[in-house]
């Protein structure tokens, strides 16, 4: 490419050189414009849509486009298809960069072109590619249909069309948008202009009003109607294994400790009687007890709790609830169990946001599946697992500062939803 | 003994110079921004340990300041490929907390697009297996059936991925006169392709060679890292929430688990093409009985939940999908939303399937695994 | 072609705007990427990483050159024709070795060590199938060769000889498609596993040079099983002398691109068909079955030839 920049200044002198630049403009862009070929590159939803529109039924092949390349280096157009995150966007700028010169971004989605559907309370996604590199096409659309995608590469196809050897592709620069809320801006721009428009009719109004002073609208309110539906009961639950009594008995007669959460002054036997059959019992540990009683469900017989379905928890104002879901694959009952640990109010306030809180014994020994789950408790909380094997961050990096999942985080780029 | 980047913890001693290799976050066969770091002897894994997070968006912090119904279109973009199926796990746990039921015409609505939805992910599976096998014509003739699906699913819902389609009590919308024809007819044409895909991929030797015996799960190891789905029948667990703890009126329909018992990639590969099998049963007796007149939803109500903690658990294509909903207060908005995707704990056994194989494995297990890394990081 | 191909195989119509049904979309390829940015990755040995290309690009040239597309259409005419492209063909081994290694990058090498033992070991099989021929031939000319199919369509080397021609044909069928590195036998460059292997790290010109000897090797080796089994420039005659009249009108050229194109044709619906097995299969397949099936078929040739020829 750099060769034919040079064409301009040494043929247009020359008379007659400018039919030369034109001729090689236009066999240069044809070639450019004809045969675009993608990077492989997709993050989420819009990445579906992507590969179906390579596929039978709509053939990006027909623009020359199918030649999907799995190397930067031999791509000419990068699709950002999906959302970006803080974490991916320096990938996504080293991708961009890699791609040789003359190149084409076309942003699709909702996502890559403002955040789309996260945009409020959010503090991993980048609100918008533009932010990050230079884009050409914007695509919109939750995810953009497989025309909408094509329409976008024929746009870009005439942009292609539309650059000359005179003034050549240049690797543009990121323009430096601000993260700001652009939904609040333009709603008071909005208004403004609503405004204006008020105040220039307000004449014509009063004037009507003097010319027609018994006027009355002939438009009347209709009200579709609405279809009427009945109302079901649910349909009652099959239950397989133990019920909620019995499992909360057993596991009673052990752990003399155990609870339910209740607001009632009924025994406690009642309580837990009362909760339907679809819910799955949840009972209340303390800390101490956590480990030895997941130790005794796990290899007692009766209770037979294999099967790990998740860990995850609950941030209170003055506790975190840690909530393991177990399963039996062979009985069928499910046994929630809640782990209610103070927060320690001893760190200094202010930093509390930083470290971690609470610490419980980890069970990634017993059920090799809660490393993982225990690890994003860890990343989300900052609660802490002692023998955990393996306690690093898993969904944010390394630096961020803050637990997200807390109801207390806050994050410089997170824009409250407006209510 | 150098000391080995974050993750990794095999010790051992070996005569040869190992190294390792960055996969993803951009890389065609992860299956989105997941990224691998393998730890190689030649082209021999030694140990591999996935790096997630490059996709998360942060959805459980957001849904904390929306409404219940506002979440259910960020369900639908947690596993895009069954989107209607996490819709409808969500939706589950909202009506056990209103306490409304579904008349019979919404359940079947609903059991026909789950099986809808199971078909198209199972038939990106096939295609995605074929296609990371180097075959790339699989990828087309997978995409190509799911279209159909899609025209179905866009004449109900409006929309071809992300449906948003299902309410507490029923569906937002009746299902158009078109849909029970459309779907027959879509059945009949499924019927014949499969056939013929089966016999492309199936007694393929080069397909064989590749998948049996590769990336062996044995069912205790399955159990311990909460595989769901597929992958766990695959290795010969017979657990599918629509059997054991039945929701919506799975019960009513005749249909088989298929299970298998040796649990490698082969045995993941029938293991879907035998669900589409059954799925297509299911679909069959709901075309028999679907209800011709009655109501397709009931009463519509605020969508509002009492103080408590609610659970619902149902079996999309890739396996168990949990939703746990926290209201802290009487109101619409939750206190908290959490997802369990059925992904996670399959990417974190992935270290042992893939241990002692080839690179070129490894390709075949994640696509057998059949992630959807979206559901992973939420 | 080859997208077209593919596209009709996959049910979809491929390249459609550029000339008739996309005819001239490779053209517009090339000149893209001509007109491509071009660098070397940091750390990269500049020399090796520029001459790689060329050295593949130059070996399926040199090939073509030998080739006799009509009875005077040939650029050189040596005696020792066959052994000279046995010669050039592992050249080319040396070339994506060369990109793999000076790419500096992980993928790239172990794409390229994958694609050298491969061709190495496929090489000998691809010998010994040429070594057949020449057996039942009697030279190592090409010209020669061709000329000793004359006579009808039965006459050609691969129905000459009953069943043994056709197993040869077969085999080198296998043994060409591996040595050119195409699918089902791609696994150097194994895009789902490697990203593209021993090319990963190339752009603009020296990757079009990759691609196009890619097709190139594709078009001589068509050329080369047209030359050695299908009669080459003649036509297919089928011993009736009023057919054969008209069969000869038309000028050797022209059956010779027929027949490469039928070949080329076969080679791409294999490639899009089937599935690529894994390094150490592909080992396996080589040397634990080609290569006695070759043996076999060597010494029943020559067995062959002492009692009937």
């Amino acid at each position: 490419m750099g060769i034919i920049n040079y064409a301009p200044k040494i043929l247009d002198p020359i008379p007659g050189g400018k039919y030369v630049v034109n001729a090689i403009d236009y066999v240069v862009n044809w070639a450019r414009a004809n045969s675009i070929w993608p990077l492989t590159y997709g993050t989420s939803c819009c990445a579906i849509e992507m590969m179906s529109s390579s596929m039978a039924r709509y053939d990006i092949a027909r623009f020359g486009s199918e030649v999907f390349r799995s190397s930067p280096r031999q791509a000419d157009l990068f699709i950002l298809a999906g959302t970006i995150t803080r974490r991916m966007a320096p990938a996504i700028q080293m991708l961009w960069e890699q791609i040789p010169g003359p190149k084409y971004v076309i942003a699709m989605g909702a996502c890559t072109i403002s955040g789309g559907p996260f945009i409020y309370d959010n503090y991993s996604v980048v609100r918008g590619a533009q932010n990050l590199i230079p884009v050409d096409v914007f695509v919109p659309g939750c995810p953009p249909r497989p025309e909408a995608l094509f329409h976008g590469l024929l746009t870009l196809r005439e942009k292609i069309l539309k650059e000359t050897c005179r003034h050549p592709w240049h690797e543009g620069k990121p323009k430096d948008v601000s993260t700001m809320d652009r939904y609040r801006e333009a709603a008071k721009t909005w208004a403004a202009l609503e405004e204006m428009k008020d105040e220039a009719m307000a004449e014509a109004r009063a004037k009507f009003k003097e010319e027609h002073p018994d006027y009355k609208s002939a438009y009347k309110p209709v009200r579709v109607k609405k279809e009427d539906f009945p109302e079901v009961p649910r349909v009652p639950f099959k239950r397989f294994g133990l019920t909620q009594s019995e499992l909360f008995a057993k596991l009673r007669e052990k752990f003399p400790k155990v609870t339910v959460h209740t607001h009632s002054e009924d025994p406690i036997e009642d309580v837990v009687a009362a909760i339907p059959a679809d819910r799955p019992l949840e009972v209340m540990v303390e800390p101490e007890d956590y480990l030895s009683i997941v130790e005794f469900v796990k290899s007692s017989p009766e209770f037979n709790m294999d099967y790990l379905i998740d860990v995850t928890a609950i941030d209170y104002d003055d506790h975190f609830d840690m909530v393991t879901m177990l399963r039996s694959l062979e009985h069928g009952h499910k046994l929630f169990l809640c782990v209610q640990m103070k927060k320690d109010f001893s760190i200094p306030e202010e930093k509390r946001a930083t470290s971690l809180l609470a610490s419980v014994k980890s069970i990634s020994h017993l059920y090799p599946g809660a490393e993982v789950k225990e690890r994003e408790v860890y990343d989300m909380f900052g609660i802490n697992f002692e023998g955990h094997p393996d306690q690093r961050r898993i969904f944010l990096d390394k630096d961020f500062v803050g637990y997200p999942l807390r109801k207390d985080f806050t994050h410089p780029q997170m824009i409250r939803r407006p209510v | 003994m150098p000391t080995l980047p974050p993750g990794f913890r095999l010790q051992r001693e070996t005569n040869t110079e190992e190294f390792f290799i960055n996969m993803g976050p951009q890389h065609p066969s992860t299956h989105g921004a997941l990224r691998l770091a393998l730890r190689m002897d030649g082209e021999t894994i030694v140990e591999l340990v996935p790096h997630f997070g490059y996709i998360h968006r942060g959805m459980e912090k957001q849904a904390e300041s929306m409404s219940y119904l506002q979440y259910i279109a960020l369900s639908d973009r947690q596993d895009y490929l069954t989107a209607i199926q996490n819709n409808l796990g969500v939706v589950i746990a909202l009506e056990k907390g209103m306490n409304v039921g579904v008349p019979e015409k919404g359940e079947y609505i609903r059991v026909m697009l789950q099986e809808l939805g199971r078909i198209a992910s199972h038939l990106v599976f096939f295609g995605c297996f074929g296609g990371d096998l180097g075959g790339q014509t699989c990828l087309l003739f997978g995409f190509k059936e799911r279209e159909m699906i899609h025209d179905i699913l866009e004449e109900v819902t409006g929309s071809r991925l992300t449906t948003n389609f299902f309410r507490p009590g029923g569906s937002r919308y009746d299902v158009p006169e078109t849909f029970i024809p459309r779907v027959k007819a879509f059945l009949d044409h499924l019927e014949d392709s499969m056939r013929d895909y089966e016999r492309f991929l199936s007694k393929n030797i080069i397909v064989l060679e590749r998948s049996i015996g590769i990336g062996v799960l044995s069912k205790e190891d399955a159990i311990a890292y909460g595989c769901s789905g597929p992958v766990l029948r695959a290795s010969g667990v017979n657990f599918d929430v629509r059997r054991v703890n039945p929701y919506s009126i799975y019960d009513q329909f005749d249909f088989d688990i298929p299970v298998f018992h040796n649990g490698d990639c082969y045995d993941r590969y029938k293991i879907r093409i035998a669900e589409i099998h059954e799925s297509m049963k299911i679909l069959r007796q709901c075309i028999d009985k679907f209800p011709k007149e009655g109501p397709w939803r009931s009463k519509e109500k605020p969508v509002r939940l009492p103080e408590g903690r609610y659970y619902s658990e149902i079996e999309t294509a890739k396996g168990l999908y949990a939703t746990y909903v926290v209201a802290a207060t009487t109101g619409e908005k939750p206190y908290r939303i959490h997802t369990r995707g059925p992904s996670f704990p399959h990417i974190a056994a992935l270290n042992k399937m893939a241990q002692g194989h080839k690179i070129s494995d490894l390709v075949t297990i994640m696509a057998t695994l059949d992630p959807v890394i979206p559901e992973i990081d939420r | 072609m080859e997208r077209k191909v593919c596209a009709h195989i996959q049910c979809r119509l491929g390249p459609m705007r550029l000339g008739w049904h996309g005819t001239i979309q490779t053209v517009a390829d090339v000149i893209k990427m001509l007109f491509k940015e071009v660098y070397a990755p940091s750390g990269a040995d500049k020399l090796m990483f520029y001459l790689a290309p060329l050295i593949v690009l130059i070996a399926p040239f040199i090939v073509c050159a030998l080739i006799p597309f009509g009875r005077n259409l040939v650029v050189a005419d040596v005696s020792m024709g066959i052994p000279l492209i046995i010669a050039v063909n592992g050249f080319g081994v040396l070339g994506i070795l060369l990109g793999g290694w000076s790419s500096n990058n992980k993928y790239s090498l172990l794409g390229a060590l994958r694609s050298g033992a491969q061709m190495i070991s496929y090489e000998i099989s691809f010998t010994m199938i040429l070594l057949f021929v020449v057996m039942i031939s009697g030279s190592t000319n090409l010209m020669s060769i061709t000329l000793g199919q004359e006579g009808t369509i039965l006459d050609w080397w691969i129905f000459k000889i009953p069943v043994l021609g056709i197993v040869a044909f077969i085999l080198f069928f296998i043994s060409s498609t591996a040595e050119m590195n195409r699918a089902p036998f791609d696994i150097a460059e194994a895009e789902q596993e490697l990203t593209g292997g021993y090319h990963t790290e190339y752009n603009g010109t020296p990757f079009a040079m990759f691609y196009l000897a890619e097709y190139i090797a594709l078009v001589t080796n068509s050329a080369l099983a047209t030359t050695c089994f299908l009669g080459g420039f003649l036509p297919p005659c089928i011993g009736v002398a009023f057919v054969d009249n008209y069969l000869n009108m038309v000028p050797g050229v022209v059956w010779f691109f027929a027949k490469v194109y039928f070949m080329i044709w076969c080679y791409m619906m294999v490639r899009w068909t089937f599935v690529r097995p894994r390094v150490d299969q592909l080992m396996d397949f080589e040397w634990k079955f080609l290569l006695p099936v070759n043996l076999v078929l060597l010494a029943t040739g020559a067995a062959y030839i002492v009692i009937w020829g």
